[in-house]
């Protein structure tokens, strides 16, 4: 394929915005027109570079990074976190969850009711108080391309699509449903770690000895699995 | 006996009074004083005699009919209600079940055309054919209207009010694709009732055009071929139905289902991280995001320190210098900030080797911070540069060995 330079006029600030992790909607009209109308350039000189464009059909770009180690990411989890408790929070009060996800918005002054009423939820992402919510979610959501921030208002744009893909694809996880009701460990997620502030060594846990309990279980199952085979 | 000009005639004159009742009668049945409220509503000048009057003629011509068991409660007729509705253009829909049970009579009916043929009775098979034609039609006139109201029904999920939530706004969408639109698909499938009802219909009645050739004509053959083309235009029209019907509320069903999965989803995730904690979210569909990769130069040495000292922490209360007390020796440098550093290298212009000048600004400084500097300044964009050939340096405690750039100017800047 040959590439044409002068056409892709907006090749820097795509990339810079891209690189950034930035997700471009309709939002950035001229980035996001640049793109549409030479989306196979663009992605075949970004490929060559070694950056995975992604075009996602409901209107929006952005660079999928690659998997550099099992680590997870906080960034992720977090703003995954606020979707869930969003799409909770909108239905509990009889609202459209999709209505103000895709293309909807939410005032800041909401935010204080969320905040207390997933207290312990948002304290597992160590969010809380309302400027670390802002700080950590809302700012992060603007930063990515996931939202716009108008006066006090904010909007939601096409890309939080990934994080109601992200429920939909819970509601799917059977898995998920299952290990709900039983009491082994959930599987840990296996993200990319792209934040600043998360740690920057990853200290592997020893595998763990077996205990006594375990040795047992592990060894009924093997035995019943024996019994099922000459079965 | 009322004779039918009469009431089309009322039908006629009172038009602008009824149409409105018809919306509330839709909706259901009028008492009384409601109706007499509505009425004295819509003739300001009329008096309550008059709308008596108006109503014993509604009455007296069955155009209205007391509810059964409810003396002063009103309906309309049903008949004038189905003829008010087409005129309307209001559609109802009907029941999968109806059609269903139209074919099974369009199938007896075929099994009299062929005893009538049979036993050579002309006269029958007349009536029976003529019979099966308007079985036909009643069969498009419903399937017909069905089209009309499921576009209703997509318009009114489409246009409610987009704050109440979707589950109540489509639930007409999602009850009408139950009752109506799943049973049809089955119905008008290539094995179902549809289908094979209307094969033998068909297969009845070319058998008894290939019959009528060789016995001899018991009817007029046209008439046969007009029934068998409206047969055949019943079945491309309920295929027509059914794809006009999953093309208008399959997309909204299938948006009802992504919410209610979206909205169940989140519950189920919330769940589990409030048991598993935040680990809990599953990994496969986690977005991922880039972020800017910082590109500053790190030597080993120096992440080797900054993970001893992570693993050997310990807290240290921090010495605030006293207000009172005066400082005692040299105060300590401040570290150079990297406009500093860029200012300084911008004034010394041109270069002829970036790390002979750092060590000569620099003369105690770190070999690790040199080599930042070093790095920092050689790819700033205010400066042009020029390699040179690899040396060795030597810095107050190693000897390095790089190739070192030469800075100067970028071509076209003035000072």
């Amino acid at each position: 394929m040959n590439i044409d330079l002068k056409e892709l006029t907006q090749l820097a600030p795509i990339f810079r915005e891209l690189f950034k992790g930035y997700h471009i909607s309709r939002s950035n009209p001229e980035l996001y027109a640049q793109l549409a109308s030479q989306q196979d350039q663009y992605r075949s000189l970004f490929k060559a570079l070694g950056y995975e464009l992604t075009c996602d059909s409901r209107g929006f770009y952005y660079f999928v990074p690659e998997q550099m180690g099992a680590q997870v990411n906080k960034t992720a989890q977090r703003l995954a976190l606020f979707t869930f408790i969003l799409v909770e929070h909108l239905a509990d009060q009889g609202r459209d969850p999709l209505a103000v996800l895709d293309g909807g918005s939410l005032g800041r002054d909401e935010l204080p009711a969320l905040l207390e009423k997933y207290k312990d939820l948002f304290l597992q992402a160590e969010v809380t108080t309302q400027d670390e919510l802002e700080e950590k979610v809302m700012r992060r959501l603007t930063q990515l391309g996931f939202a716009s921030e108008d006066n006090g208002i904010y909007r939601f744009l096409a890309p939080m699509h990934r994080f109601l893909d992200v429920c939909l694809s819970v509601q799917q996880d059977r898995d998920l449903a299952a290990t709900l009701h039983s009491s082994l460990p959930l599987p840990t997620p296996v993200l990319l770690d792209d934040e600043t502030e998360d740690e920057i060594i990853s200290i592997a846990e020893e595998p763990t000895e077996e205990s006594e309990e375990d040795a047992l279980a592990r060894a009924m199952a093997e035995e019943r699995d024996a019994q099922e085979m000459d079965a | 006996m009322i004779d039918p000009k009469r009431v089309l005639r009322a039908l006629a004159e009172h038009w602008t009074l009824l149409e409105p009742l018809c919306e509330r009668f839709d909706a259901g049945t009028l008492s009384l004083v409601e109706l007499r409220n509505q009425l004295a509503a819509q003739l300001p000048e009329g008096t309550p005699t008059d709308v008596t009057a108006l109503l014993d003629q509604w009455i007296r011509l069955d155009i209205l009919v007391p509810v059964a068991k409810s003396p002063n409660r009103f309906e309309l007729n049903a008949q004038i209600h189905d003829f008010l509705a087409y005129l309307r253009r209001e559609h109802r829909l009907g029941l999968c079940l109806e059609i269903e049970a139209y074919l099974r009579h369009l199938e007896r009916l075929a099994g009299y055309i062929k005893d009538a043929f049979e036993v050579r009775d002309a006269a029958d098979l007349a009536r029976q054919l003529r019979l099966l034609d308007m079985r036909v039609r009643d069969v498009l006139k419903k399937l017909a209207n069905d089209e009309q109201a499921l576009v209703a029904v997509a318009e009114r999920a489409k246009t409610s009010d987009r704050q109440i939530p979707l589950r109540q706004r489509y639930a007409e969408v999602l009850a009408t694709w139950d009752e109506y639109v799943e049973p049809m698909i089955q119905l008008v499938a290539a094995d179902g009732a549809f289908e094979q009802g209307v094969y033998r219909v068909e297969h009845v009645l070319l058998r008894l055009l290939g019959e009528q050739q060789r016995l001899g004509q018991l009817v007029d053959d046209d008439l046969l071929l007009r029934t068998h083309a409206r047969i055949l235009e019943m079945q491309t029209t309920a295929q027509l139905t059914l794809r006009r019907a999953r093309e208008l509320l399959l997309p909204l069903r299938e948006e009802a289902r992504r919410h209610n999965a979206v909205t169940r989803g989140a519950a189920l995730a919330l769940a589990a991280i409030r048991k598993k904690g935040l680990d809990a979210v599953p990994q496969a569909s986690m977005p991922l995001f880039s972020r800017p990769q910082s590109t500053f130069l790190g030597t080993a040495s120096q992440v080797e320190a900054y993970v001893y000292a992570l693993a050997r922490f310990e807290p240290k209360p921090a010495q605030f210098p006293k207000a009172h007390s005066s400082r005692k020796g040299d105060a300590p440098r401040a570290p150079r900030t990297a406009r500093e550093m860029i200012e300084r290298c911008e004034q010394a212009l041109p270069l002829p080797d970036l790390m002979v000048w750092l060590l000569e600004q620099e003369p105690e400084g770190a070999t690790d911070e040199l080599l930042y500097w070093f790095s920092r300044l050689s790819r700033d964009g205010r400066f042009q540069r020029e390699r040179l050939e690899r040396r060795d340096y030597l810095t107050r405690e190693h000897q390095v060995s790089l190739s070192s750039f030469a800075l100067i100017k970028p071509a076209g800047t003035t000072v």
